[in-house]
């Protein structure tokens, strides 16, 4: 293909995003169309771009003519190009769901598309830079843009969430700044490559401070425990569609800054270990708290932060197999945890308190919807044929091949917890009398064109893990080849 | 193509089928499911390659399908009684609704014993075991009865089961470097105790969870009584011998090779204890679901006991009467079904008398009932009788006690149900009640002739138990050599003594058969006779309430200690517990800032202790 640069997935977003009330004074309906188009091309470069990709030779883009590691550079590699397409498919279906919501009016659709399209563009970002300061810039425009998504009803909940977020938030731009401000004296660089070559001469005990940071900063955005008490306000009172994106884009922008930083940029040792109790008590307190939850979105919220935690389990193994699985869990989440929060968007829409004990019966009077909600819960706990399964099944072959026995325990314990919140909510759904007096919103043909692909994607894998599998492994091998990295963003450096 | 992998898709072409036969209308729905529930067993029965095996990879695991003599034997058990519960359900559930999903579901539980029964690979096996466990609990909370508590816990003891068994399929993938099940027993002998018993008694607690033994049998009551009856059949008659099929290869296969014998031993205490705690809740029970409920658990525990003595004449009884217990089972269930349906209830303190209102009901409920008793002519009798014989040759004689103890309560609620439901005065509020439908009381008749064949020939049954058996290691197993020896030595086969006792007993119906009929009258049930007071037609004489009171009021201080309760504040703790720790989340921005600076604070406090500086 001739336009297939790794640059549109930022530059067209962020071009469109500013002209779109311009496009809107022109045409009314453009507000809508535009960043479909924007959405859909995007998708169709990362998927051709990904497909054509050689094993070994990412796509690099050297901006503005300087080379790394004194320019900015993207890196369009099989893990960043498989997270990056993951995005992008996300995002087309999130606008496919949200085309023709029905409460944004003409205001509110300029608002919520170009904040949308801010913050994809800003995940992106996240995932393909190659320099250490772009990301945190990258990081601040998805957070920014986020807080306006969440405080996007203009309620007053939905201010107290983005409020909350934004208190969060800039901590953890302030540590994150911090760690680079740190680093940058240690190194004098600013290339993730260049300062995983030269990381090994800087002292100890600083090393430790800046991945402390570092750990803290980025653990807010990938919704690590004990700082993750933003997400619950945040993705209940966003609209559907932006919880869902939450789930899918910003988490996992999130989660990929932590890993690529340790796994690539700075090596530490023991903060793996870290790592994996933090994981692990993230699971515990999400899942635990999810069970008592009585409003259904704050429910998928906490549901979302636990297999946030068992992703970080997966990565803190440091093996490949960890590796593998957290990249299954991580697609698995993106795109189960999409569908459950769209489903839940139409559910909720119908009830005045959005809490659970309201849904009695909403499967016989919202039929589809129910159904890829009970689809997505039955995904999420890890039942087969669907594709939560192999996630699970792999997570749990990674945890006993590095002889932690008593996480998987652990894991399985708290997955029994996970079964029954999600099938409280089901019984709920569909055995139970339904409520007199519900006002039904059936779901638009968009939405339900939406949801339909993500359940034939959960069941495609389900019944066929091959489909993903080969995409994982390479990714896999890509973030634990090191060397690799550096030497195709520096190739003229010999390592020695 | 592979004939295992077409009878996999018939059986989900079927569930498609009948779902969507079912959204059309009702008519197209029953007759697609009558039509599936046929072409199934015509298709095992007649074109299935048993000999056949098939595999692929997926996602790295090798998998493997293709039958084995002793997965053949419960197979046989899904193929005959399956079809019969699912045409039974189309008289049984035509004023239901949503019977779209209900035959879904059904049809995907039998294809999840059907793939767990031919998997010769972990990851296969969990794959089918998880479909069955989901898709019984779609239809344990079918009828909207208790969803929160019965289905949450069903669902709870069936994760806890199956985590329990992803737990060992995952650290024996770790040791063996492989899923498949051959692999794993191959390697056994060469594990340290600690995996041994580590991987081998959490595969024990998956199945153990299914077939329903002492302490993990809380879910069976409520789930077996508040499924539709049509599927409680197969639930509890073919199911639950999921569990027992596992149990079989794990003792038998695993323990008892590596001369670990001793778990075998205690899973056979936990069945003993089984039968008899089970079998004493049985005959307290008003309602005949929750009795036969008990009655199922009670059962599973002479099974599970059999399984685990681990010896050959034990595991052959154990086999036998798993075989024996589904069809008996179907059939109880079936005519709970067919009493809820006609009478409206099934509380045995309300209905009574519809033996002649409903007399083919009656008569398959007579046949189960002997069957299940143990009562020769029919074969739970041998099979009975094998069990003690093993549990004598061991010089278990406690078991023995307990067992037989199990098994003479056992006539009490055979008695109780009998008359409960069927015998005693008829009341004028049934007597609009009618016979069921044909297409219920054929497949209810079909199981007792196969039950009355059986008690005369129990050799047919016994020849797939043994071919099933070569798959434990057992060979040239033979029931005939079940054989009495008395203190002089002498010895008499078994068989004999049961065909004597046959002959004599069908002698002997026939004799008072024809002596009685030249007597007979014909009298209603209010004709009754009382010393100088005056009966008037309305009183009912033969209450089946408070049934056994003496009785109850001895074993009260057993029955007080239900183990369910324990469970009930143990699930009430954790949610106190979850409530203690959802509080951590306050809601306030403040303190979720607060949180984060402490956490940067201990982790630069202790930076040493966690990066080395």
């Amino acid at each position: 293909m001739v336009i297939t640069d790794p640059v549109y997935f930022i530059a067209l977003p962020l071009l469109t995003a500013f002209l779109l009330p311009l496009f809107g004074k022109i045409y009314k309906p453009l507000i809508g169309i535009i960043p479909g188009l924007v959405f859909a091309f995007l998708a169709y470069i990362s998927f051709d771009l990904y497909l054509n990709l050689v094993p070994g030779k990412p796509i690099i883009i050297q901006m503005a003519g300087w080379a790394p590691p004194w320019g900015i550079n993207l890196v369009f590699s099989e893990f960043s190009g498989l997270i990056v397409t993951l995005i992008t498919f996300l995002a087309f279906l999130v606008w496919v769901y949200s085309y023709n919501f029905k409460k944004v009016g003409f205001d509110n659709s300029k608002k919520y598309f170009t904040l949308l399209m801010l913050m994809v563009a800003g995940s992106i970002g996240v995932v393909l830079t190659g320099d250490i300061f772009n990301m945190f810039v990258f990081l601040e425009i998805t957070a920014i843009y986020s807080y306006g998504l969440t405080a996007f009803y203009k309620g007053r909940d939905s201010a107290e969430a983005a409020f909350k977020y934004l208190l969060l938030g800039s901590l953890s731009s302030v540590f994150i700044l911090l760690a680079i401000l740190l680093l940058y004296k240690q190194v004098g660089t600013l290339n993730m490559a260049d300062i995983a070559v030269k990381a090994q001469s800087i002292d100890p005990k600083m090393k430790s401070i800046i991945a402390i940071l570092f750990f803290v900063g980025l653990g807010i955005e990938a919704e690590m425990f004990p700082m993750n008490g933003w997400v619950p306000d945040a993705y209940s009172q966003a609209p559907g569609p932006v919880a869902a994106s939450f789930a899918g884009m910003l988490a996992k922008s999130g989660i990929y800054a932590l890993i690529r930083v340790f796994y690539t940029v700075l090596e530490v040792k023991g903060v793996f270990d870290l790592l994996l109790i933090m994981g692990l008590l993230t699971i515990i307190f999400a899942e635990f708290s999810a069970m008592r939850q009585k409003h259904l979105r704050r429910m998928l919220a906490y549901s979302s932060i636990g297999q946030m935690g068992l992703i970080m389990v997966a990565f803190s193994f440091n093996t490949k197999a960890g590796i593998f699985a957290g990249l299954f869990l991580m697609f698995n989440h993106a795109i189960i945890k999409t569908l459950l929060f769209l489903s839940s968007g139409f559910l909720t829409y119908s009830t005045k308190q959005k809490k659970i004990r309201d849904l009695d019966g909403f499967g016989k009077i919202m039929p589809f919807t129910s159904l890829m909600f009970g689809l997505g819960a039955f995904a999420i706990v890890g039942l087969p044929p669907f594709s939560g399964f192999w996630g699970k099944l792999n997570m749990l072959v990674a945890t006993a091949d590095s002889n932690l026995y008593f996480v998987i325990a652990l894991i399985l314990l708290v997955a029994v917890v996970e079964i029954v919140y999600y099938f409280k909510v089901i019984g709920r759904l569909y055995f139970r009398q339904q409520h007199k007096d519900v006002e039904v919103h059936n779901p638009t043909w968009n939405a339900i064109l939406a949801m339909s692909i993500l359940a034939i994607v959960i069941i495609g894998v389900g019944i066929y893990p091959d489909l993903i599998t080969d995409y994982l492994t390479k990714a896999t091998n890509e973030l634990f080849d090191k060397a690799g990295y550096i030497h195709s963003v520096l190739p003229n450096l010999s390592l020695n | 193509m592979n004939s295992l992998v077409l009878l996999i898709l018939i059986i989900a072409g079927g569930a498609l089928l009948s779902y969507f036969g079912h959204k059309i209308n009702k008519i197209l729905g029953n007759i697609t499911v009558f039509a599936v529930a046929l072409i199934i067993p015509i298709y095992w029965f007649t074109q299935v390659d048993f000999t056949e095996t098939v595999s692929f990879t997926v996602s790295g695991f090798h998998m493997e399908l293709g039958y084995n003599m002793y997965g053949k034997l419960f197979s046989m058990i899904v193929m005959i009684l399956s079809p019969l519960a699912l045409i039974y359900a189309i008289g049984y559930m035509k004023d239901q609704k949503k019977l779209a999903t209900f035959y879904f579901s059904f049809l995907f539980s039998i294809l999840g014993m059907t793939g767990i029964l031919m998997s010769r690979d972990f990851v296969s096996l969990f794959i089918f075991w998880e479909i069955m466990t989901w898709s019984s609990y779609l239809l344990v909370i079918f009828l909207g009865k208790d969803v929160q508590k019965t289905g949450i816990k069903y669902m709870v003891f069936s994760a806890i089961g199956a985590y329990a068994m992803l737990m060992a399929i995952v650290i024996i993938y770790k040791n063996t470097g492989s899923m498949m099940l051959s692999d794993y027993f191959g390697s056994f002998a060469g594990f340290t105790l600690q995996t041994k018993l580590l991987t081998g008694i959490l595969l024990l607690l998956g199945f153990a969870v299914k077939s329903a033994v002492m302490p993990l049998h809380v879910w069976a009551p409520g789930a077996y009584s508040n499924t539709p009856m049509a599927y409680t059949s197969v639930f509890s008659g073919a199911l639950s011998k999921m569990g027992i099929y596992g149990l079989g290869f794990v003792v038998v296969n695993l323990f008892a090779q590596a001369n670990l014998e001793i778990v075998g031993y205690v899973l056979a205490w936990m069945g003993a204890i089984t039968a008899v705690l089970a079998t004493f809740s049985a005959v307290f029970q008003h309602d005949a679901k929750k009795l036969l409920a008990y009655s199922s658990i009670a059962q599973l525990g002479y099974i599970v006991t059999g399984i685990g003595i681990g010896t050959e004449l034990s595991i052959m009884a154990g086999l036998y009467l798993a075989v024996l217990h589904a069809a008996f089972k179907g059939v109880l269930f079936m005519v709970v079904g067919a009493v809820e349906r006609q009478a409206g209830t099934t509380d045995m303190n309300v209905v009574s008398g519809l033996a002649r209102k409903m007399p083919f009901t009656f008569f398959t409920a007579l046949i189960a009932i002997i069957a299940l008793a143990g009562i020769p002519p029919l074969g739970g009798f041998v099979g009975k009788w094998m069990l003690y014989e093993s549990l004598i040759n061991n010089s278990n004689f406690l078991m023995v006690i307990m067992i037989f103890l199990s098994s003479t309560a056992a006539f009490l609620y055979c008695f109780k149900f009998l008359f409960g439901l069927f015998l005693g005065q008829q009341e004028p509020e049934f007597d609009h009640v009618k016979e069921a439908s044909p297409v219920m009381i054929i497949p209810m008749l079909l199981l007792s002739v196969f039950l009355l064949v059986t008690g005369a020939y129990p050799g047919i049954v016994f020849k797939y138990v043994a071919e099933g058996m070569t798959n434990l290691g057992f060979h040239d197993v033979n029931w005939q050599m079940s054989v009495l020896t008395n203190a002089w030595g002498d010895s008499v086969n078994v068989q004999h003594v049961y065909l004597s006792v046959v002959v004599v007993f069908v002698a002997f119906l026939i004799f008072i058969t024809w002596r009685g009929y030249k007597h007979s009258t014909k009298i209603s049930t209010k004709d009754i006779s009382s010393s100088g007071e005056m009966i008037k037609p309305e009183d009912n004489m033969t209450y089946a309430m408070d049934f056994y009171k003496p009785f109850q009021r001895v074993l009260q201080p057993i029955l007080k200690w239900k183990i369910n309760k324990y469970y009930e504040d143990f699930g009430k703790g954790l949610e106190a517990l979850f409530d203690f720790m959802r509080r951590i989340y306050t809601g306030n921005g403040q303190t979720y800032a607060v949180y984060v600076i402490i956490f940067l604070a201990i982790l630069l406090i202790f930076s040493k202790s966690i990066f080395g500086y």
